[in-house]
């Protein structure tokens, strides 16, 4: 018999201190776009407002959220402690300074953006040196390192094209190529580093969640194959600006997310735990639609309009997709951290709450449902100019995402 | 009832808390020895290598083992060999899944 005593528990106020910032940043976000309306209707993607709350959302909800989970996670996938708290806090400060600062100077001036810009950068370099620190102390790397590995490769390179597009913005700097980077900033943040990021933490948590025992792991690699081929083929599109490479990318990353479907799926089929929980139902809901929205975003390719479609497909695989992914799950890690902080000291020595107890699983279904109705309500006013619509469906939206943030903020009272 | 038996039955008291299951009937129980002086040495592993839920389970055990009157000192030794199966479940256990 082996032992291990190795232990896997983070300090959860480092967790936390990303979560509660996320919270508050996704409530300003749908705050802006409400306001906003009009313009997202007339199809004015790119005005400082709409690049503010993109960045609210992207960056300060999603990246904030993401961080957060990585320094819980990390150790539990990959069996190795984090390199440095006391780093961690301080990489806290710094980012979310910067993500603050960066995101209200796009919606004044976002000229000025340049130097918010770099202190947000410093903060996810930290981050990145951090994980790069925490990572190659794991002994056996595995498929999962190459996945989240290529993902924080994926938000440097994201960072890096961001700061790039300010600086051409400003100073006129490889100008004949902005709209190749800013595609490349897109398809590095959306489908890079965070889809890979869901896929490789999917492996651990979808099994842990479902109680799944004896599937095999060999689709991971084709999956990793496929999607890593994708990325790389498009990206290389954007710059010689070749239609039949662009097509082949797009279908790259399509077969490779089906293959994660479908592989998914056969964990999920061989699971112990019959019913599974509502939160975690909808995470791996969120990979159909991701799938589905990948095949549609291929099929618009060979249409006429797909420069008209391509903005509303980005939005519904940000939220149908990673948002979705990332709520479902947050409802099983905050869950798990403030009970490992308030109760796993007294387990053994009274009875203590489920990790079931903790969190209202009874808004799931109502919530999540309403969330995918109002996102397709919204996907559908832009794509038919329905101000009515929209407002009616971003509303309906906004309030969803406060009342999701009011019961993660409500385990807290638990 | 001998202080071995005391140990299983204080064991069915610490649950996992993410599947609401006591670790006897999960399975996570491998030995449990106990010499002559009342020293017990619990054997254990968990549903999975990196279980978040490691120490906070391996503490609950000790705990509830050193809540039994009768023993001396503790030691939970945690192990990934063999590895859990479903097959080490007791029907108890994989009827509260669902099974």
């Amino acid at each position: 018999m082996v032992p291990n005593t190795m232990g896997s528990e983070t300090n959860i106020k480092l967790p936390f201190s990303f979560i509660i910032f996320s919270l508050v940043a996704l409530v300003l976000s749908q705050i802006l776009v409400l306001v906003n309306g009009q313009m997202l209707v007339d199809g004015s993607f790119r005005i400082p407002a709409i690049w503010s709350a993109a960045h609210l959302l992207v960056l300060g909800w999603a990246l904030m959220v993401a961080m957060g989970a990585m320094y819980q996670l990390v150790p539990v996938a990959f069996l190795t402690k984090i390199w440095n708290e006391k780093f961690g806090f301080v990489q806290f400060f710094v980012t979310a300074i910067g993500i603050a600062s960066f995101s209200w100077m796009l919606y004044v001036s976002p000229q000025k953006a340049l130097v918010p810009g770099i202190f947000m950068l410093l903060g996810i370099l930290m981050f990145l040196f951090q994980m790069f620190m925490t990572l190659r102390k794991q002994a056996k790397p595995n498929i999962l390192t190459a996945f989240v590995g290529s993902a924080l490769v994926c938000l440097f390179l994201t960072i890096f094209l961001g700061i790039t597009l300010i600086f051409s913005l400003q100073t006129g700097f490889a100008a004949q190529f902005y709209q190749a980077i800013f595609k490349s900033h897109l398809l590095m943040g959306v489908t890079g580093w965070f889809t890979l990021l869901i896929f490789g933490f999917s492996y651990k948590m979808a099994p842990m969640f479902s109680l799944s025992h004896g599937f095999p792991m060999i689709h991971a690699r084709y999956v990793y194959g496929l999607y890593m081929a994708g990325l790389a083929v498009t990206l290389i599109s954007f710059f010689n600006d070749n239609s039949y490479l662009l097509k082949s990318g797009f279908f790259l990353l399509f077969a490779g997310f089906s293959v994660f479907t479908w592989h998914v799926s056969i964990i999920i089929k061989k699971r112990l735990k019959k019913k599974l929980d509502h939160s975690f139902s909808y995470a791996l809901g969120a990979i159909g639609l991701g799938n589905l929205i990948h095949l549609a975003a291929f099929i618009a390719l060979w249409t006429d309009h797909f420069s008209i479609l391509i903005g509303p497909l980005v939005y519904l695989y940000l939220l149908l997709w990673i948002v979705l992914s990332i709520m479902g799950y947050l409802f099983k890690i905050v869950p798990f951290l403030w009970w490992t902080y308030k109760y796993s000291k007294e387990m053994g020595k009274k009875a203590v709450p489920s990790l079931k107890d903790v969190m209202n699983e009874k808004v799931v279904v109502p919530f999540f449902s309403v969330f995918v109705i109002a996102v397709l309500a919204v996907f559908l006013s832009i794509i038919f100019k329905s101000i009515l619509l929209f407002n009616i469906g971003q509303f309906v939206l906004s309030i969803v995402f406060v009342a999701i943030a009011l019961t993660i903020l409500g385990v807290l009272k638990k | 009832m001998n202080v071995k038996e005391k140990v299983i039955e204080a064991l069915r008291s610490v649950y996992d808390p993410e599947l609401n299951i006591n670790v006897v009937d999960l399975g996570l129980i491998y030995h449990v020895d106990v010499t002559v002086e009342n020293d017990v040495n619990v054997t254990m592993t968990l549903t999975t290598p990196g279980c978040p839920l490691h120490d906070s389970i391996t503490t609950g055990v000790r705990y509830a083992v050193q809540g039994i009157e009768e023993t001396r000192n503790v030691d939970v030794n945690l192990v990934w060999e063999p590895a859990w199966s479903p097959e080490k479940m007791t029907p108890e256990g994989l009827r509260l899944l669902g099974r």
